[in-house]
């Protein structure tokens, strides 16, 4: 640990309690946990501070705090409650660490009896490269990312051409982290060759895949390192005026990143002539009124010019994008990427990656998994690695069945292709895109044709409705996916849904459109079986659906309390009690009720 | 001037032309719908779509490249555009018998190009309000035919026999029977005229006739 680290680490004082202060802690109590900190610190009168800091991406954890006392390892704690803070510091400062779940730091070669954080499965496969700072640096400090070489980056690409930071970009071999994988140099490269008055670059913050959320992540953690990669890209193309994309429904996302512009203007990293350089540049926070189609750069553009729809392509934004002058979008991870790789180096990015594409990426490992959260390896992980080693497989009894990759844009990857490798490539040969990166992981109780109705529901209200295989498209495969899930599924719509899937895709304006059948296709693809037992049996195997469910009353384990008749709405479930009840299965409406309430879990679906 | 290749016919169009124009000047046609040169250029319907080396993209609004390879059509390209007119179709409220546009839609006159079997004889009759043979209490079967004989009998102002057949959507349908019923057309009678058909008549059809004239 060198002297900066060690400075956030441990502070000014005697004991300094970090406490993550990010949308996902907060949504899991972490404002009562700070209060009970500064409640003990202040009762106490210890000579203490507590630290604001950004999130890790265990989300798994949360809320954590990590206490670190002079002269002792920094200790994490997890899922925490307030009422626990006082009990967790006060048998921290006695130098007694049972219940911490892990050590960041120690110094020496004592035994504590807790493991170090880098021994951890889910810490010691991650290569933290572009999210290093998230939960270590207090978020809305300038002077602490400073202090872990912030803005170093930038300085050296001042010092440079042009033509060099585009060729050091192209040296590093970085892609769009956005989901296409578009080389970020080409895009700069033909931006700055426009002859134009003025040009612009745009942060593209619009995340909006379900499952997917490190690019708030990262921006609500470490904002200033996405700023940096923005006024890079500024000089780079030799552009004026920067944005900053954000949705407003993820406002702390845009207030941090509001707060690091106003800072970085007060250092003089934006303004007129930054750091003596002579290039001037100035950047802005929009807040985007959040629509999934945003996420297309040239819908982007749109929303700022006034309404969100997109346009047919060519030209390209990189030669008549915002106002019609030549503009740069990209990633707020790729950006982060950037400023990484001009503080550190390129060799230390390309040390990472496959051939084609060098570096790391964030995924986001959401559903039925144990540990879900963000993780940042190196592109060409395997999805098994991801799924089983980072974030701990299945929950007990369970088996996963494929994974979501790429959210409602991405496709379905079934369990027997995990050994694939995570990069833009392989998985869009298999059907799924990289996407920014959310993975859902799909167990043996999730039905495969619910999923992908799911996705389309969402690509479905999020279409823009521009352009007519989108529009119309999109709302017949809804149909018809609704028709085979309700148990009315005719033998042609499969193939209704093959034909009009890839019409959709091949015709549509826009990306939105070109990949929102990807999730039908792809289920369609690797779990046709799953959709023929819909279609021909009328039978759902994996019993989600409610109407291809019956519900029926196991006669071994009914002791007959008439909980179930209790509960049901439409008097379904007869019987005396003591003895074992029925169901009538035509009055039946399958609401379920029977089945949560049944205390000793009689009620079967079948 | 660029020079490209439109089904294998080089042409020169201007740098800053879209596909449109060198398939035009190449002597080939497109289907067009929402395409109005100096108007509306927004790409949105699809049905223009054409092979550019190979890339499926919208005529209307592509810009040419030097040595472009342009296909007008393939088996691929009809089928897309074939599927997307039908998605514009689903999405139409069909009243051809209660249209003025008659002889100048598009929309008639692609679906014919087309082959899409979905808008009825109406569309090409040229009775128009007062002088339709339904308003006249005369069972005509033009609207639930369809469309493509340019209605040789209505033009004669005999009623349509429905010798080409029911158009193939459920909406026309179910839109034709409420116009029989909302003009006075017994359901004996439509059903008399509709016995030319004898038991071939779809189940569909007579579950809507039942459903129209009990409301």
């Amino acid at each position: 640990m060198n002297s900066a680290m060690y400075d956030i680490v441990y502070g000014r004082r005697d004991l300094r309690v970090h406490v993550p202060l990010s949308s996902c802690t907060l949504a899991a109590g972490s404002r009562e946990v700070y209060k009970a900190v500064e409640d003990f610190i202040n009762r106490k009168g210890i000579n203490a501070e507590v630290h604001r800091v950004g999130c890790t991406g265990l989300c798994y954890l949360d809320p954590w705090i990590m206490v670190a006392g002079r002269g002792l390892p920094a200790a994490i704690y997890v899922n925490v409650r307030h009422v626990d803070v006082e009990k967790i510091l006060a048998r921290y400062l006695n130098r007694d660490f049972t219940g911490a779940y892990a050590l960041r730091f120690k110094e020496g070669n004592v035994d504590y009896g807790v493991p170090l954080l880098d021994e951890k499965p889910e810490w010691r496969n991650q290569v933290r490269w572009v999210s290093r700072n998230c939960g270590l640096v207090d978020p809305e400090s300038i002077d602490e990312y400073i202090m872990t070489g912030g803005y170093e980056g930038l300085r050296k690409a001042l010092r440079m051409k042009r033509e060099e930071v585009i060729e050091t970009v192209k040296k590093s071999g970085l892609r769009g982290r956005g989901g296409a994988g578009f080389p970020t140099w080409l895009k700069w490269k033909i931006t700055y060759e426009q002859r134009s008055d003025e040009k612009y670059v745009i942060c593209n913050g619009d995340e909006g895949d379900p499952g997917a959320f490190m690019n708030r992540l990262l921006a609500e953690s470490d904002p200033h390192r996405v700023i940096e990669g923005l006024i890079i890209a500024g000089y780079a193309v030799g552009a004026t005026k920067g944005y900053v994309f954000v949705r407003a429904e993820k406002p702390l996302m845009a207030d941090r990143l509001e707060k690091a512009v106003i800072e970085a203007r007060e250092r003089g990293f934006l303004g007129e002539n930054i750091l003596g350089s002579g290039f001037s540049f100035d950047i802005e926070v929009y807040r985007s009124a959040g629509a999934f189609v945003c996420g297309e750069e040239t819908a982007l553009i749109a929303a700022i010019e006034g309404r969100a729809r997109p346009r047919q392509r060519p030209p390209y934004p990189a030669t008549s994008g915002l106002w019609g002058k030549p503009t740069v979008v990209n990633n707020v991870e790729t950006l982060a990427h950037v400023a990484t790789i001009f503080q550190f180096g390129v060799d230390e990015f390309t040390k990472y990656g496959t051939e084609k594409s060098k570096g790391t990426k964030m995924f986001c490992v959401t559903g039925a998994v144990k540990r879900t959260g963000v993780y940042e390896v190196p592109i060409g992980t395997t999805i098994k690695k991801l799924v089983y080693e980072l974030a701990g497989g299945p929950v007990e009894g369970k088996k996963i069945k494929a994974v979501q990759v790429g959210g409602p844009s991405g496709g379905c990857i079934p369990s027997n292709l995990f050994d694939l490798e995570l990069d833009y490539e392989t998985l869009q040969s298999y059907g799924a895109i990289m996407g920014s990166g959310g993975l859902v992981v799909i167990d043996d109780s999730g039905c495969m044709v619910n999923v992908a109705k799911y996705f389309t529901d969402f690509t479905l209200a999020e279409s823009c409705g521009k352009c007519l295989p989108c529009r119309v498209g999109m709302k017949i495969m809804n149909e018809t996916l609704e028709r085979i899930v309700n148990g009315e599924g005719r033998e042609e719509d499969l193939e209704i849904l093959r034909d009009l899937g890839v019409t959709v895709i091949k015709t549509s304006l826009c990306g939105l459109g070109g990949s929102a059948p990807n999730p039908v296709l792809s289920t369609l693809r690797y779990f046709e079986n799953e959709y023929r037992e819909h279609v021909e049996n009328k039978k759902c195997p994996a019993k989600v659906c409610p109407k291809l469910v019956t519900y029926v009353i196991n006669e071994e384990k009914c002791r007959g309390c008439g909980v179930c008749a209790k509960y049901c709405p439409v008097n379904a479930i007869t019987g005396v009690p003591g003895k074992p009840f029925t169901i009538d299965s035509s009055k039946c409406i399958k609401c379920g009720s029977c089945l949560v309430n049944c205390p000793f879990g009689a009620v079967e679906k079948a | 001037m660029v020079k490209v290749k439109v089904n294998n016919v080089e042409v020169e169009v201007p740098q800053e032309a879209y596909i449109i124009d060198a398939v035009e000047k190449a002597g080939f046609r497109v289907p067009l719908l929402c395409y109005l040169q100096g108007l509306f250029n927004e790409a949105t319907c699809r049905v223009c779509v054409v092979k550019a080396n190979g890339r499926v993209v919208p005529a209307c609004r592509f810009p040419v490249q030097e040595g472009m390879n342009i296909v007008t059509s393939d088996d691929e390209l009809e089928k897309m555009r074939k599927i997307n007119f039908e998605l514009l179709l689903a999405t139409h409220n069909i009243h051809c018998w209660d249209c003025y546009r008659k002889s100048t839609c598009t929309l008639s006159t692609l679906s014919r190009e087309l082959g899409v079997e979905g808008i009825p004889v109406c569309s090409e009759c040229p009775l128009y309000g007062e002088e339709c043979l339904v308003k006249q209490g005369i069972p005509c079967l033009g609207p639930l035919t369809v469309a493509g004989c340019d209605a040789e009998c209505t033009r004669q102002s005999a009623p349509c026999i429905g010798c080409r057949g029911f158009t193939s959507s459920i909406d026309v349908w179910r839109n034709a029977i409420k116009y029989y019923r909302d003009n006075g057309i017994s359901r004996e009678h439509l059903e008399s005229a509709l016995s030319i058909f004898w038991v071939v008549i779809p189940v569909k059809l007579r579950e809507i006739i039942n459903e129209v004239y009990k409301q």
